[in-house]
């Protein structure tokens, strides 16, 4: 394969920009480099789960960010009644998620899969809508934050300070990234949910239980966001809106990769992040940083409806 | 049949109009909120009918809100005319957003759409010069120095322009032409439907009723602030009443305007601070159980019974 045609893949191409980018950025400002990285780490391990559901189970799940938010106030019940440190507490937030993630397929989403595509978005809708509500009847709309020493390290290199707790997203993205395509590529039944997602009745045909993989897959993600809402309430504040902005943001992220492409998600989280702390570092123009994604999908979908008519 | 049908409309009409004059206050502006609602959850499910779902009223809502109180305040203009001109301002702006958003469909358009408020929350939270900042922009005076009558006939006006927008819209061939986009668009593009054209002619159309709204809601209360005028009730409720009464029809939004209206003052008395919660409840049983609506199942029974 020629360096042209590599070149002409998605993935490659939005790697060259993003290179690009960083020894341009590395040299005038570091520190929207590294805040930068870890923010991006943020939304794409936000993003992921929101990806593999929409690529396998096909429904786009619009309660998303709401179950990263019952995550963090899960994580934050426990320290407060248990004393168990947030970071503990991602391990039962994965099975009590996985448990909840399953509860709302068998319940609700099940019914829908079949149903026309607005019947499904209105019932995520009405889904994160109870969810942000439940949590504001319950806890309040008033931000909750835990006082945590450790997540204020730093680090410095020569006149350049930095937060090093945040690399705490890096890693948790990588690990979903590799360990969920481990999953999907090298494990029988991560194969057959390609399978499902590539086509559900020859999926069927050849006796995959396709009820039971969309099962999995979908409380697999809920758990995986949940269990993150624990590490993401560490660092921030929690309230029932938290979690919105964030399932707008993944989506747009899913919609700039391309539906199935979970490494593209990460180039594209890396595009998002770097963009807006780029915005943020200008004094005075802040305020901005948070319609740049919403830029970014109304560009991505000019420039895609443009190659589908060439088509 | 057709004559009685008229003269029932001209008698509830009639009564609707002179309502201010043997009630109370209290029930005029419970009405208000109806009312305001209704046109809302009308707006909605016009657009619905050509099978795009919009979670944005609250954004149009809300710039249809700023551009008519500002145009008050800065250019001076008589409030009507400022609701008006904000009501077109909301549709122009649908037309540039329309054209660059309508050419993917679904889940594409619906996310875009879901983004709106916020969008336009951040860029007036960050124009404080024009549009008083984080703090919103207050009104000397309400509309009609807040004469519950008049703010009453103003509101039943906005719902009666929406009602009939609606049936206009069921009536003429735009209905055939949405219906087909709706059920398959290809066989409507290979009939000759342009049907980019007509998305985007509705989507103007819709979202110049939510200005017009939101005009009128803003001019009522006497104020804007980002939080409020772009709060997530414009888009939640609305959307609950159109699913509740049922979709793709004008009495079904009317029907769940009025049920959920009067719901929805008792529910704030119950339970303040979570009575959001009822409405997305009913958004989630309603498309599990009978997705058709009240309207819609109670139609299917009537023409049972009435096929036996």
């Amino acid at each position: 394969m020629s360096l042209v045609s590599k070149l002409k893949q998605r993935n490659y191409q939005i790697a060259v920009i993003i290179a690009v980018l960083a020894v341009i950025l590395a040299f005038w400002k570091p520190h929207v480099l590294v805040e930068g990285l870890q923010r991006a780490c943020l939304y794409a391990v936000i993003a992921l789960p929101m990806a593999l559901i929409l690529g396998i189970v096909g429904i786009i799940n619009l309660a998303h960010g709401e179950y990263m938010m019952l995550g963090g106030y899960f994580a934050y019940c426990l320290n407060v009644y248990v004393g168990m440190d947030p970071l503990v507490a991602i391990v039962p937030a994965l099975i009590a998620f996985f448990l909840i993630g399953m509860a709302s397929y068998r319940a609700i989403i099940k019914y829908v899969l079949g149903a026309p595509e607005l019947n499904q978005l209105l019932l995520t809708f009405g889904l994160a809508m109870v969810l942000e509500q439940m949590a504001n009847l319950i806890w309040t709309s008033r931000p909750i934050k835990l006082p945590l020493k450790y997540v204020s390290a730093s680090a410095t290199i020569g006149s350049f300070t930095f937060g090093t707790y945040e690399f705490i997203y890096v890693g948790a993205a990588m690990i979903v990234l590799v360990g969920l395509q481990l999953f999907l590529k090298r494990t029988s039944m991560g194969q057959a949910a390609l399978a499902v997602g590539q086509n559900p009745r020859g999926a069927k045909l050849v006796g995959i239980h396709v009820d039971r993989t969309y099962l999995l897959i979908f409380s697999l993600s809920i758990a995986l966001v949940g269990a993150f809402g624990a590490i993401f309430m560490t660092r921030h504040s929690i309230f029932p809106l938290v979690g919105a902005p964030f399932t707008m943001k993944s989506f747009c992220l899913i919609a700039m990769a391309g539906i199935g492409n979970l490494m593209g998600v990460l180039w594209c989280s890396l595009i998002l992040g770097l963009a807006e702390n780029f915005v943020l570092s200008f004094r005075g123009y802040a305020g901005w940083a948070d319609i740049l994604f919403f830029a970014l999908i109304v560009g991505v979908i000019i420039v895609r409806s443009r190659q589908r008519q060439v088509k | 049949m057709r004559n009685s049908r008229t003269l029932l409309y001209i008698l509830i009409l009639a009564v609707l109009f002179t309502l201010p004059f043997y009630t109370g206050v209290y029930l005029l502006n419970v009405m208000d909120i109806i009312l305001i609602y209704m046109a809302l959850a009308l707006s909605w499910d016009m657009l619905l009918r050509s099978g795009q779902i919009s979670f944005g009223m609250a954004g149009l809502f809300g710039v249809g809100g700023y551009a008519a109180v500002l145009l008050h305040l800065n250019a001076g203009l008589n409030p009507l005319v400022s609701i008006v001109l904000g009501s077109l301002i909301a549709g122009a702006l649908a037309w540039l957003i329309g054209v660059a958003v309508l050419q993917l469909r679904g889940m594409y358009f619906a996310i875009v759409t879901l983004a709106l408020a916020e969008i336009f929350r951040v860029i007036v939270r960050n124009l404080p010069d024009l549009t008083g900042g984080p703090e919103g922009t207050v009104l000397p005076s309400a509309i009609f120095s807040g004469n519950s009558t008049k703010t009453y006939w103003l509101t039943l006006s906005v719902a009666v322009v929406s009602i009939i927008a609606s049936e206009i819209f069921r009536r003429t061939r735009i209905h055939f032409a949405l219906t087909s986009i709706r059920n398959d668009e290809i066989v409507a593009k290979s009939s000759g439907i342009d049907v980019f054209k007509y998305l985007v002619f509705i989507f103007m159309v819709t979202s110049a009723i939510q200005g017009l709204t939101g005009g009128a809601y803003a001019h009522i209360y006497g104020f804007v602030s980002p939080e409020g005028s772009f709060s997530v009730d414009f888009t939640l409720l609305p959307i609950a009443m159109a699913l509740l009464g049922g979709m793709h029809s004008t009495w079904g939004p009317v029907v769940g305007a009025v049920l959920l209206g009067v719901v929805s003052e008792f529910l704030k008395l119950q339970i303040p601070y979570g009575h959001l919660l009822v409405y997305g409840l009913i958004i989630v049983i309603t498309i599990l159980f009978f997705p058709q609506g009240i309207v819609g199942t109670l139609g299917q029974r009537f023409r049972k019974y009435g096929s036996r």
